[in-house]
């Protein structure tokens, strides 16, 4: 019914598919969409992570990193006429960072404050030079505040979480629905598409009703037939106005179809 | 030179002697040769400082060794004065957190 296509946009789509919009499916989306992803770190992380062969991807715990972002102070500075070498030190480890720089363009990190003793942010992804690990860095800038050293701890502690946990519950949810897989992305703020959701989650977007009728459906035992909409009916509640438009509503996206009569329907797999 | 140093307040420096460590807190007072800090925890610290050493502002993460439990050795500073004030709780905070072992694979032990 076009009353809630106008409600809910044209966003919601990304979500409630299970590919994502114009992703592809499987084992190759889930790659480029890590590569995308930004994972906050302690240095020490960083060290740890590994990688299979000089081509692969960079592991930690079992989870792939695409780009990493650190908060440390510089401990040294090298500058050359095509790169600058900085030596990272956040007090859990040292790394060095290059910033590969373009030589037509003037180099204003003194005037930017970058410089030994301050701290900085530094994004960009992990490198090997021989035996030696670097952050080739896309970015550095100095810290906007003293403070965004302890974020940048607590936020990298919420992503390790994350990662090793899965998200946490939403408020109604079962903790127990949500257990990570070890080489899925549960569905991770960190994600550019997260493509692979927990099944729970892929209809969190909808409203309480709908979302109560599809949880219902899904908890039926399967059938050819489907359920029966006064069963629905008795197990969510309301009234048969409020089911029909809510059911129509999940037709119209595709999330369920009838099936031997109008009376029946399952949930679109 | 030891390439880790972790940050604490004055409670776990017994933990660290000898070893360098992290310091953030706050500046009261100059006494002798000696810098007289508060940790974020609120336990006074004495950083000895050698002759060029600088140490100015209100508050700072001091980078140093551990001679004893309510001593470090002032090797450098980094100043920590904002707009804001530092937020000492925040940090004391983080760095209880820090020691948690849900987070030990982020920090060297």
């Amino acid at each position: 019914m076009s009353q809630y296509n106008d409600h809910y946009g044209g966003g919601y789509m990304t979500g409630g598919s299970p590919y994502g919009g114009g992703g592809s499916p499987g084992g190759f989306g889930r790659k480029s969409e890590i590569s995308h992803s930004l994972r906050p770190l302690t240095i020490h992380q960083v060290l740890t992570a590994s990688q299979a062969h000089p081509d692969a991807d960079w592991m930690l715990d079992d989870t792939e990193i695409g780009q990493v972002t650190i908060v440390a102070h510089i401990s040294s500075v090298q500058s050359q006429a095509t790169n600058s070498q900085y030596i990272l030190d956040d007090g859990s480890g040292r790394i060095e960072a290059r910033r590969w720089v373009d030589s037509s363009v003037e180099d204003n990190s003194e005037r930017l404050g970058i410089v030994e003793g301050a701290y900085v942010r530094v994004s960009g992804s992990l490198k090997m030079f021989g035996d030696k690990k670097y952050i080739n860095a896309s970015h550095i800038r100095p810290i906007k505040s003293p403070h965004e050293i302890y974020f940048h701890i607590l936020e990298a502690m919420t992503a390790t979480l994350m990662w090793e946990r899965g998200p946490p519950p939403r408020p109604g949810q079962n903790a127990q629905d949500i257990v990570p897989k070890a080489h899925q992305s549960a569905a991770s703020a960190y994600s550019a598409q997260s493509h692979h959701i927990a099944d729970n989650d892929q209809f969190a977007y909808l409203p309480k009703l709908h979302h109560s009728i599809i949880t219902f459906m899904q908890s039926q035992p399967p059938s050819d037939a489907g359920v029966h909409v006064s069963a629905i009916a008795r197990a969510v509640g309301g009234d048969a106005v409020s089911i029909s438009d809510a059911l129509d509503k999940l037709l119209d996206e595709g999330l369920v179809f009838s099936t031997i009569d109008e009376s029946h329907y399952k949930v679109a797999v | 030179m030891e390439l880790v140093s972790p940050r604490v307040n004055s409670a776990r420096l017994p933990a660290f002697k000898g070893r360098h460590v992290r310091l953030p807190c706050k500046l009261l007072k100059f006494q002798g040769s000696s810098a007289i800090v508060e940790a974020c925890d609120g336990g006074q610290v004495e950083v000895r400082l050698s002759p060029a050493d600088e140490l100015t502002g209100t508050y700072a993460e001091i980078i140093g060794q551990v001679v004893d439990e309510s001593t470090i050795k002032f090797m450098f500073g980094i100043s920590m004065d904002s707009e804001k004030e530092f937020d000492m709780k925040l940090v004391n905070d983080v760095i209880e957190l820090s020691f948690d072992p849900r987070f030990k694979k982020m920090f060297p032990q």
